[in-house]
């Protein structure tokens, strides 16, 4: 068949080998040769796909075998459905989903309408907003019910110590998603208490974070097999890992189940080991005493609810002197048991939000989100590191967010600049530094917009700057504006490779200076040193085209010196050279104007050709 | 807790950002007091508050009982802070100047024993004093004439007249030249810096004020950057020490003018350098306090700083930078206790407050 996967060379469109790619199997029954496949979107996640022979090859075919077979046929359309369906959701159930989701969203309609209307009517007093999104919000928990039942354990009254992780079925992903769009969008209640909402959300779907690589919820499954085998827990590692992973991601429920599993509990022990069991009953009040902010907290979790950010705030801060005090309490010199001495110490670096401890507990990016809220308490300046550690769109959020940042305030620039450097986006970065060179620019703070375009090496921007600059300084040559202009050209530098279209402004300078002084009438030494630099100047790459004339123009005065010809035979030959290049250059459509009189060209030729005359009787 | 040795760091979470701090230096003999810049990220509201900081000295346990810092009284800022500074009328008022990013400046006039703000006084409010936002202010000793300056190249000299802010337009340029740091290196004279490490020396007595500048991009072939802090010791008023862009710090003498000895930054050989931003700069009195007499006049005393990738620490001509704190957030700016030189006030990034604690006695840490 053609343009099956098994065989490359018949394919009708080559697939790369290295990528691994969905391959779904088209049974269109068509005899080869296949002259034409038309693909389109059917409903839903449905393509149609429609596979043509030749349509002589059809009619030869045709008249000859009577039969009309499929094998016969001139084409066929298929349907192929995309897309691997969760598999947690047969396709029954993802119907009975479809079915049932119906009459909510009619409700919801229904209720829009009365509400429309009412808002109508009373348009002045009332306020529809204000509990419209509470009527989505039941919407969303109706359709939220019907992606899965909630994770509501079966409690037996007496409860296993031994089970720390309650045996529960998978999570839909889903209601996961669901979950998260109610909210980051529905939900207006817990709004001050987002990132809290997310530590329940992470606690009820862990588990599917990812199917290969190890969550913190995988880690709990393993150490739960192992617990029921296990004698002396706390001198397995991986009863210390799974401790300080659990507490990472804030489940403290399991955090003290597991740290209460210690063997210093057990009652033959308790004589002999009373300062190590002492120290494990501590942090386990510590853990369960952890200040939270949110109004409450469903049964069976722990932490101490605050509803108002500054008694949290007090709360906290309380709390983590708690931890510091047992931290540098001496006791530990007294724990001989050396596991449980670290184990528990790493646990209260933890709380105190140490980075690497925590960094190396938890194993998925949203885990480390979460933990970050909970221990080292983020803004949304240390959105980088989360979105850093995003593998797939990470990255690409990170350039968006950086190049909406705004560049008014140069400090915040160059934070932003310092975090492109980290994660080496060296676009965003010159993209930045060329937002805030043009920003500042166009505000008149001429100074530090040459800067950022500089850092940026951006040689058109500057290019096109220099034409304005040019002009500034060319119309005024007092001594104010040099005092005024010293700075920016200055800043420049004669490095004209970073300077681009600008740096000839400081020769510029150089020039008009000495040019200024010939005309207060300083001695010959300065009029040689002005057509020096006139020199240099016309000699540079750098210095645009535009600029010869005027220029040239400034020295006329020059060229008619009494005392005698500034300019030698070689050298008044290459200005009347450049002269004539910019006379071709003239005749071209993209040539600009200057604001020179139009006698000018004349006044400048003729004023060449009497100093090359001159020059001439010189030598 | 972190840090070495017994150099005590006490942490205090704001829930706004610190954008700086300052210590006051009141009557009291018991409270010491620090004023903060604080901008609250939720309502973008901005504001001074003023804390009572109070050593309850533990006696079983004096090292580890941490500070009490209260919150005393809070001045609300019609715009986010970009600079504050602090200074006192002698027995009569702790005075604070700061600077908005809507380009005003303000003063706040505070009792000398509660620290409670009297009277608030603001630039013309029809007509901001800057362009955008004011870079920087410094406040003269005495309380009574502050400079600031922007990136609209504008330098002003704002002044207590008579119970009224009196404002000075010092130089203007346009925007020619951005302005991003200054100090008053005198009582006529200051320093002001910006971008590609320029710095211009000032003299209100001369005509222009301007008497001379270290040309921009001096270290050309190296790094350029922008100039964040400068400090002038009373002692030494011919020599600036600057802080600023790539982990740069340098010293510029007017005897030497066109020649910056670098301190630390790319191009400093034999030392591992610092490569982020270093947001402010002090002289590190502390340290000096052994060695002022004994050194030359062309030695560049020991100098404190922070940086945007978290370190506090000291530089000193000749010797390697010592690291005092590596945060794992910025570091924007600190401030050493006149009074007692061995404790620094800092503003970290994420929304805390830190308290360093060096040991009393002088040098014993390096």
């Amino acid at each position: 068949m053609p343009g099956r996967p098994s065989e490359p060379e018949s394919a009708l469109i080559p697939l790369p080998t290295e990528v691994d790619v969905p391959l779904y199997h088209i049974r269109h029954g068509v005899k080869p040769p296949i002259f034409r496949v038309f693909i389109s979107w059917s409903r839903g996640n449905v393509l149609q796909v429609a596979c043509i022979r030749p349509l002589e090859d059809h009619l030869a075919r045709g008249e000859a075998n009577e039969t009309s077979d499929d094998a016969g046929l001139g084409g066929k359309v298929v349907e192929v459905k995309l897309g691997a369906s969760d598999p947690n959701i047969s396709e029954a159930q993802r119907r009975r989903i479809i079915y049932d989701s119906i009459p909510p969203f009619v409700l919801l309609q229904s209720r829009r309408k009365a509400f429309l209307t009412m808002s109508r009517l009373s348009s002045s007093s009332s306020h529809p907003s204000t509990d419209w999104w509470q009527q989505v919000l039941e919407y969303s928990r109706s359709i939220s019910e019907l992606l899965g039942s909630s994770k509501i354990s079966s409690k037996s009254v007496i409860e296993d110590p031994m089970i720390v992780l309650e045996p529960v079925d998978k999570p839909s992903g889903l209601k996961a998603a669901w979950q998260l769009m109610e909210i980051f969008y529905v939900d207006k209640n817990y709004f001050s208490w987002l990132p809290e909402r997310l530590v329940d959300w992470l606690a009820e779907y862990d588990a599917i974070l990812s199917e290969t690589q190890m969550t913190v919820h995988s880690k709990l499954v393993k150490l739960q097999e192992k617990l029921v085998n296990l004698q002396v827990i706390e001198n397995d590692p991986e009863y210390w890992e799974g401790l300080s992973s659990v507490l990472t991601v804030g489940w403290l429920d399991v955090a003290v189940k597991l740290l209460r599993l210690h063997g210093s509990y057990q009652l033959n022990q308790l004589d002999s080991r009373e300062t190590e069991n002492g120290l494990v009953e501590t942090v386990a009040v510590l853990v369960s005493t952890m200040p939270r902010l949110r109004h409450d907290l469903p049964m069976g979790k722990l932490g101490q609810c605050f509803k108002t950010k500054p008694d949290f705030i007090k709360a906290w801060e309380k709390w983590r002197g708690q931890i510091t005090k047992l931290d540098c309490s001496a006791f530990w010199v007294q724990c001989s048991h050396r596991p449980t001495r670290e184990g528990l110490r790493n646990l209260l670096q933890i709380m105190l939000g140490n980075f690497n401890s925590i960094s190396t507990a938890c194993f998925h990016w949203m885990e480390l989100f979460i933990s970050h809220f909970l221990y080292i308490r983020p803004l949304t300046v240390v959105a980088p590191t989360y979105l850093v550690s995003c593998p797939k769109q990470g990255l690409g959020l990170l350039e968006i967010l950086l190049s909406k940042q705004p560049v008014q305030n140069y400090p915040m620039i160059l934070k932003n600049l310092e975090i492109c450097q980290l994660n080496e986006l060296y676009g965003i970065s010159s993209c930045v530094k060329k937002i805030a060179g043009m920003h500042q620019w166009k505000h008149g703070r001429k100074g530090s917009g040459v800067y950022w375009l500089q850092e940026a090496r951006d040689e058109a921007r500057l290019n096109r700057i220099a034409q304005q600059l040019f002009e500034c300084i060319g119309r005024s040559i007092s001594d104010e504006t040099f005092k005024q202009w010293e700075g920016l050209i200055e800043l420049l530098g004669s490095d004209v490779g970073t300077a681009g279209g600008v740096g000839f402004l400081h020769r510029y300078r150089d020039f008009k200076r000495s040019l200024r002084q010939v005309r207060n009438g300083r001695p010959a030494s300065a009029a040689r040193q002005t057509v020096e630099s006139l020199i240099q100047l016309m000699k540079s790459s750098y210095t645009p085209q535009r600029f010869w004339l005027p220029l040239l123009h400034d020295v006329v005065e020059l060229l008619n010196w009494k005392d005698q010809p500034l300019l030698n035979v070689s050298e008044t030959n290459f200005l009347l050279k450049k002269l004539q290049e910019l006379s071709m250059a003239q005749l071209c459509p993209e040539f600009s104007e200057t604001y020179l009189p139009p006698e000018a060209l004349t006044e400048i030729r003729l004023a060449l050709a009497t100093n090359l005359s001159r020059a001439f009787l010189e030598e | 807790m972190a840090g070495s040795g017994d150099l005590q760091l006490y942490r205090y979470p704001q829930s706004k950002s610190v954008d700086a701090v300052r210590w006051l230096h009141p009557l009291s003999a018991f409270d010491r007091f620090i004023a903060t810049a604080l901008y609250d990220t939720d309502d973008a509201s901005s504001s001074v508050d003023i804390h009572s900081l109070n050593l309850n000295s533990d006696p079983e346990n004096p090292n580890r009982s941490k500070p009490l810092l209260r919150p005393r009284s809070s001045w609300p800022s019609p715009s986010r802070i970009s600079s504050l500074r602090t200074s006192e009328i002698p027995q009569k008022h702790v005075v604070a100047a700061l600077s908005t990013f809507a380009g005003y400046v303000h003063f706040l006039f505070m009792d000398p024993i509660d620290v409670s703000v009297e009277l608030e006084l603001s630039t013309d409010e029809d007509q901001p004093l800057h362009n955008a936002s004011v870079s920087i202010v410094d406040l003269q000793d005495g309380g009574h004439e502050c400079l600031s300056v922007g990136e609209d190249g504008r330098v002003n000299l704002v002044s207590v007249v008579e119970g009224r802010l009196d404002t000075q337009l010092v130089h203007d340029n346009g925007g020619l030249v951005s302005y991003t740091a200054v100090k008053w290196g005198s009582q006529a004279e200051f320093a002001t810096g910006g971008f590609g490490f320029g710095l211009q020396w000032w003299d209100q007595r001369k005509p222009g004020g301007l008497v001379s500048q270290l040309k921009g991009n001096w270290a050309q072939g190296n790094v350029t950057g922008i100039v964040h802090s400068i400090d002038i010791h009373p002692s030494r008023k011919h020599i600036s020490v600057v802080g600023g862009s790539s982990g740069t710090v340098f010293a510029w003498d007017l005897r030497w003018q066109q020649q910056p000895i670098l301190l630390s930054g790319v191009g400093v050989a034999g030392q591992s350098t610092f490569e982020s931003e270093i947001w402010e700069i002090q002289y590190d009195i502390h340290a000096q306090s052994s060695s002022i007499s004994s050194t030359s006049s062309t030695k560049i005393l020991p100098v404190m700083f922070c940086s945007e990738d978290g370190i506090l620490g000291v530089i000193e001509q000749g010797k390697p930078p010592i690291e005092l704190l590596t945060e794992a957030c910025a570091i924007n700016s600190l401030d050493i206790d006149p009074q007692n030189p061995s404790d620094i006030i800092c503003g970290l990034e994420w929304e805390s407050i830190g308290i360093l604690m060096r040991p009393k006695e002088a040098a014993s840490v390096y």
